[in-house]
């Protein structure tokens, strides 16, 4: 390959992806090794400039050698090695360019394993974190155990999966233990186990090709956009820690006043610190991950069903149906979602349940215009008429035919809808609307934070990046699944 | 004049409700025009006795020529047959014809005498036909009325909203230890013990004459209020969405320009964190690092005092920044993809001139619709960053009255923001349909 098709190359530009974001983390902590002077932040500072550096030269490597690790040198392959390492430094983006260079030819399960790997060790990581705590949950050294020895049975299946597995019988026979294996322990809320194990079915278990090219279609294109695998990955952290935490996590600690711990500064102890009732704040974080990502998905699932039922009907029948529903729904459209949500809190007071009804009613005419807008196209098209043709009735033509294949910007608007979810939530949660104000619900942990700005800013600091991550990743994903799923990219 | 009114009556007999308009509107003429019609044109006896002798003489003809030309003798039975079928056909559709109301009505249209007669009556009727007859003037008059009609609809979900509360004003006001006639004086005071439809006629008429009532507290005049308080959102708001289209075109279009390059990709990268930062966060960390950190701004707003603007100007323009930069980029994109640049670049132009002749002015169209419809996002956004730079605006004043619910107060704040973004809507809709040749072209037909 020239050099100049090989920087236009998928791996390559990952690479340099990693590379400039693990150089703006490297001059981060390098700023903080500076200002703090701790020796925690040097040593990750001086790992990071060393993986940077690395970085760099695999990069150069990569222009000279080609991209694929059957024509690397040994050096080249050592460099590699030594990338997947740096995962243990907590730098996420050399260690999944290095797990992907790893393999010769990609395969969807590869890259569903290697970002397994990955959110089981900032698992492990994330939770291990309470064994400085005063005291821990009963269950908590049992389940970090598990977890450790789940991390090393993954590793294990990364090398597994490395090699393309052919259709023997043996290999059937252990893949569908290995399914087994991956559904029983999603139970940890690591979603990415569940799609791997729909991979795995669809490539080496059911026998349709059909099928499986088209689903090959789609996942290929995600896993091979680093940006959404990323997204994808942080999401399946935050709510694996999250979901755990009523094992690994001391409620009391997140959600019980403590006048012994007032407004303590971050530490191993309290990672965020505590705030004004002695609650540490990481605690509350990792259990309001749940609450903020199930309020944002639920405000984006519950007006997808309604605005896409109401944007079918009224793009597929009479004229006279579609402008009473459009013009009811522009009405709603015309008042900003919050304002609305605002309203409607006023009215019925304000609790979870009210906040997830009145954002998704909010919601529901951008649905609804979507789904019109493109069962009118579909409905003009002849597998349409054709079925009319053989007399199908009208519910059936519109569920069965239309609406499944009018559902893939529906699919791109909610991943992108999902992150402005969650910061409405969090929005109305600092103005004091919404969710109640004991829950560590993310808005309002920061609401409480935002009071000790002066004196305290890391109250209001993490659980703000917390939100921003969340988002960020949704918006990631988001950005895949529409390149993905749109046609005139395919 | 005539033929304008003649056009648009066609029109308006195309669809359904149109039609129904047309009848509404002039009902003082339609109903002495049918009852005419009805008595003298319909019963007309079909007398044109010599008109049936000329088009039996002229079906004559007509078969002999014919014969003529298909070399055959002519029959005279044959003939007469032929003639008898022909003319029945013929009186046939002329009766079909004389049947017709629309076109006698049509014929009435046509004489100027009849119009000038009807003016008063028709008055309505022919505007309702001046405005249907040219495409454009259609669209701006239709979009108008869905306006109109948005902004009453909003009142009305808004007012039911709030009306169906299960909240009690009286109680939050006048507290736990109120007898029962204090609140009763209460209710009648602001009329709530009337029934739901004539509050909501009030509110209503109160909308249309300007009288927007008290707030339940304190009894401060909601008009006042509003118009205290509107100026400064509107200028936040706007500020915020120069700085938006300032910074964000710019950045779109060399995103685009440089596509897959890496200002492209740092670029979006940046307008996708933009777009994930919650805006209440965004305030909190600027008062942090300029007014507490490095003391360069004031934390709140002072009225008068531009600097204190410039925090809330970047807060609330950034979000709406990051989604315009994203969109300028793939909507140039998209148009860069089309089969005219291709030729144009086929014809040698250079790269500079492909993009500011053809590429520009056809994607700033789209990119224009969606400053409109993110200018309501933005608005609704401003409540929360008003309440972090504690601006007195619109946004914060509802927040502020929604803990009582105190009705005018959020009603009215609600739907002021619905009235400007409705209006902001508008004038984008408008500008589209005047400045885009293809739409415009559309609605000519």
């Amino acid at each position: 390959m020239p050099p100049q098709q090989i920087k236009q190359h998928d791996r390559y530009k990952h690479g340099q992806f990693a590379l400039v974001l693990s150089l703006v983390f490297t001059l981060f902590f390098l700023y903080l090794a500076v200002t703090r002077q701790t020796m925690v932040y040097t040593l990750i500072s001086l790992a990071f400039i060393f993986e940077s550096l690395i970085q760099q030269l695999l990069l150069r490597r990569l222009v000279k050698e080609g991209v694929s690790p059957t024509d690397h040198s040994k050096r080249t392959r050592i460099y590699t090695l030594l990338q997947v390492f740096s995962l243990f430094t907590g730098n996420i983006f050399t260690a999944s360019f290095a797990f992907r260079l790893r393999q010769a030819k990609e395969t969807i399960s590869y890259t569903f394993m290697t970002y397994i790997f990955i959110a089981d060790v900032f698992l492990v990581a994330l939770t291990a974190l309470n064994i400085f705590k005063p005291y821990v949950t009963n269950s908590f050294l049992i389940i970090l155990i598990s977890l450790i020895s789940l991390t090393v049975i993954d590793g294990l299946f990364i090398h597994y999966l490395k090699a393309d597995i052919t259709e023997t019988k043996s290999h059937r026979a252990r893949i569908k233990l290995l399914i087994v294996f991956l559904m029983i322990t999603a139970l940890t809320g690591n979603v990415l186990r569940l799609l791997l194990s729909y991979q795995l079915y669809i490539h080496y278990i059911q026998t349709d090709e059909s099928k499986r090219e088209q689903s090959n279609q789609f996942w290929q294109k995600i896993t091979r956009s680093f940006t959404s695998m990323l997204g994808l990955l942080f999401i399946v952290i935050i709510f694996s820690l999250s979901w755990m935490s009523t094992f690994t996590f001391v409620e009391s600690f997140a959600v019980e006043n403590n006048y012994q711990t007032l407004l303590l500064e971050p530490s191993l102890t309290h990672p965020f610190g505590t705030d004004n009732f002695g609650r540490d704040v990481y605690s509350r974080v990792v259990r309001g991950g749940v609450i903020s990502l199930t309020i944002g998905v639920l405000t984006t699932l519950i007006p997808m069903l309604i605005g896409g039922a109401l944007g079918a009907i009224s793009g597929y029948f009479h004229p006279l149906v579609d402008q009473t529903v459009m013009r009811v729904l522009d009405a709603l459209y015309a008042i900003p979602g919050i304002l609305l949500a605002i309203a409607i809190i006023a009215a019925f007071g304000s609790n979870t349940t009210n906040l997830v009804i009145a954002l998704s009613i909010g919601a529901i005419p951008m649905f609804a215009r979507t789904m019109r807008a493109n069962v009118l196209i579909i409905k003009k098209l002849e597998y349409i008429e054709a079925s009319r043709a053989i007399g199908e009735s009208e519910w059936k033509i519109l569920f069965k035919h239309i609406v499944p294949n009018a559902l893939a910007p529906m699919i791109v608007r909610a991943t992108l809808a999902i992150g402005t979810a969650v910061i409405a939530t969090s929005s109305l949660s600092f103005l004091g609307l919404g969710v109640e104000p004991h829950v560590p619900e993310w808005g309002n942990v920061l609401r409480v934070g935002s009071a000790y700005l002066e004196t305290e800013p890391y109250l209001a600091i993490f659980p703000g990046l917390a939100i921003i991550l969340l988002v960020l990743s949704f918006n990631f994903l988001g950005d895949g699944v529409r390149d993905a799923l749109d046609p005139k990219m395919n | 004049m005539t033929t304008r009114l003649i056009k648009g009556f066609h029109v308006s007999q195309a669809a359904v409700g149109l039609r129904f308009i047309h009848w509404l509107l002039g009902i003082l003429i339609h109903i002495p025009a049918l009852l005419y019609f009805w008595f003298k044109v319909r019963k007309l006896p079909v007398t044109a006795t010599l008109l049936d002798q000329q088009m039996i003489r002229k079906l004559q003809t007509d078969y002999d020529q014919r014969m003529k030309y298909f070399n055959r003798e002519p029959n005279e039975q044959e003939k007469q047959a032929f003639i008898s079928k022909e003319q029945a056909l013929i009186k046939k559709t002329e009766q079909q014809d004389r049947l017709n109301y629309s076109q006698f009505f049509e014929q009435l249209l046509r004489s100027r005498l009849f119009i000038l007669m009807t003016l008063v009556p028709g008055l309505f009727l022919y505007l309702f036909y001046f405005i249907y007859h040219q495409g454009l003037i259609r669209f701006i008059f239709e979009r108008l009325l869905a306006t109109v009609f948005v902004i009453f609809s909003v009142i009305v979900i808004v007012f039911t909203l709030l009306y169906f509360s299960p909240q009690d004003p009286a109680q939050n006001i006048l507290g736990d230890q109120a007898t029962a006639a204090q609140r009763e004086n209460f209710e009648t005071l602001f009329g709530l013990d009337q029934p739901y439809f004539t509050q909501l006629t009030e509110r209503l008429h109160g909308f249309i004459t300007f009288d927007l009532g008290t707030t339940y507290q304190g009894y401060e005049d909601v008009l006042l209020n509003i118009e205290n308080r509107f100026p400064v959102t509107l200028t936040l708001a706007f500020l915020s969405l120069v700085l938006a289209i300032a910074i964000a075109v710019p950045i779109g279009i060399i995103s685009a320009v440089k596509v897959n390059s890496f200002w492209d990709y740092s670029f979006m990268f940046v307008a996708l964190i933009g777009l994930s930062i919650p805006s209440f966060w965004q305030g909190l960390i600027f008062i942090l690092a300029f007014s507490i950190e490095l003391d360069l701004l004031p934390s709140t707003y002072i009225p008068g005092q531009l600097a204190s603007l410039i925090m809330p100007v970047i807060v609330l323009g950034t979000g709406l920044s990051a989604t315009i930069a994203r969109m300028t980029r793939s909507e140039i994109l998209e148009v860069m993809h089309e089969d005219y640049i291709v030729t144009a670049k086929a014809k040698g132009l250079s790269n500079r001139r492909i993009f500011t002749k053809h590429a520009l002015p056809n994607a700033w169209i789209p990119i224009l619709t969606v400053i409109g419809l993110q200018f309501g996002a933005m608005l609704g956004g401003a409540s929360v960053t008003e309440k972090v730079f504690n601006i007195q605006g619109l946004g914060s004043y509802i927040v502020d009255k929604q803990f009582i619910p105190d009705i005018p107060a959020i009603l009215a704040g609600v739907v002021y923001i619905a009235i400007m973004i409705s209006v902001v809507n508008l004038v984008v809709d408008l500008l589209y349909a005047l400045l885009n040749p293809r739409l415009r072209a559309e609605l000519n037909d």
